[in-house]
């Protein structure tokens, strides 16, 4: 992407490695999971292996919005602070979030293909606000990509991230809205007992873990390699290329 | 039981698959940009 609104006269941190221990650990979790997942997690009785899709679709669910709610708090500082970090931290996380968003469509769709016998549903809320949920994120980056003054850029990309943020919650609650839809009603998070056996809710609740900090882990090497855009951008305009 | 181990493991191995990608992305672009500017840098 672009660099962020940094002038020439401030001073950047120094880069840092992209990859570090915390990447590491949130790799070594995730794969964990799929291990755990794949081997050790019991099979659904009525739907078989497929019902395994579970323990990556809602995980990545999740990942997008912690990944898109971080650029609207982002976006929300820069404006009012004018701070470029915020800007940066914005754009870094809405391509993590745009990732995540992207692996929710993908996974669904295998998903609700051999259990509803169909790929997709226009009519099914939840569906539809995801997708518009990735195209409100493309749109962000889009934007972030046609503007060249890296203020105006950073500004009005912050008020399309503020406003995209709103979606989540409608997400979120489209199931109570459609009482007739596809996606059932939350099975862990609901007033009594979750309704997941032990070791697929251990499961379950392993893999919410591992892919949050997959999601932030990516959003910080996604920051650093902003960073080093944005000192990259400084240098060259100092330099007249 | 229904056998759906097909989407079972495409599931999977996609979300392997471009999660790594997104990830060797970073790190492609990073290694880039820090060329640059190393020959910046020193130049």
């Amino acid at each position: 992407m672009s660099p962020s609104s940094s002038s020439s006269t401030v001073a950047l941190p120094e880069s840092k490695p992209i990859f570090d221990w915390f990447f590491a650990l949130a790799v070594a979790s995730v794969v964990g999971i799929f291990i755990r997942a794949i081997y050790f997690t019991p099979l659904e009785a009525l739907q078989g292996a497929a019902q395994k899709i579970y323990y990556v679709h809602v995980p990545s669910a999740v990942g997008a919005y912690i990944a898109v709610s971080i650029t609207a708090l982002s976006a929300l500082t820069y404006l009012w602070l004018r701070d470029e970090r915020a800007d940066r931290m914005a754009e870094a996380s809405a391509e993590v979030g745009l990732i995540f968003t992207t692996m929710v469509l993908i996974t669904g769709p295998l998903w609700a293909h051999r259990i509803w016998g169909a790929w997709w549903a226009w009519w099914d809320l939840r569906l539809t606000l995801t997708l518009f949920l990735w195209f409100l994120i493309i749109g962000y980056l889009i934007l972030r990509g046609a503007i060249e003054d890296p203020a105006m850029r950073a500004r009005y990309s912050a008020v399309l991230a503020v406003l995209a943020v709103l979606v989540i919650p409608f997400i979120h609650l489209s199931v109570y809205f459609q009482s007739a839809g596809l996606h059932p009603k939350p099975i862990v998070l609901q007033p009594e007992k979750p309704k997941l056996p032990g070791e697929m809710l251990t499961t379950f609740l392993l893999s919410m873990c591992a892919f949050s900090l997959f999601c932030l882990a990516l959003i910080r090497a996604r920051y650093r390699l902003g960073v080093d855009r944005d000192r990259l951008a400084i240098l060259e305009a100092e330099r007249g290329l | 039981m229904p056998d759906t181990t097909g989407p079972f493991y495409a599931a999977y191995i996609i979300t392997a698959l471009v999660y790594s990608g997104y990830a060797l992305s970073i790190w492609l672009r990073a290694k880039k940009t820090r060329e640059k500017l190393k020959t910046l840098e020193n130049s």
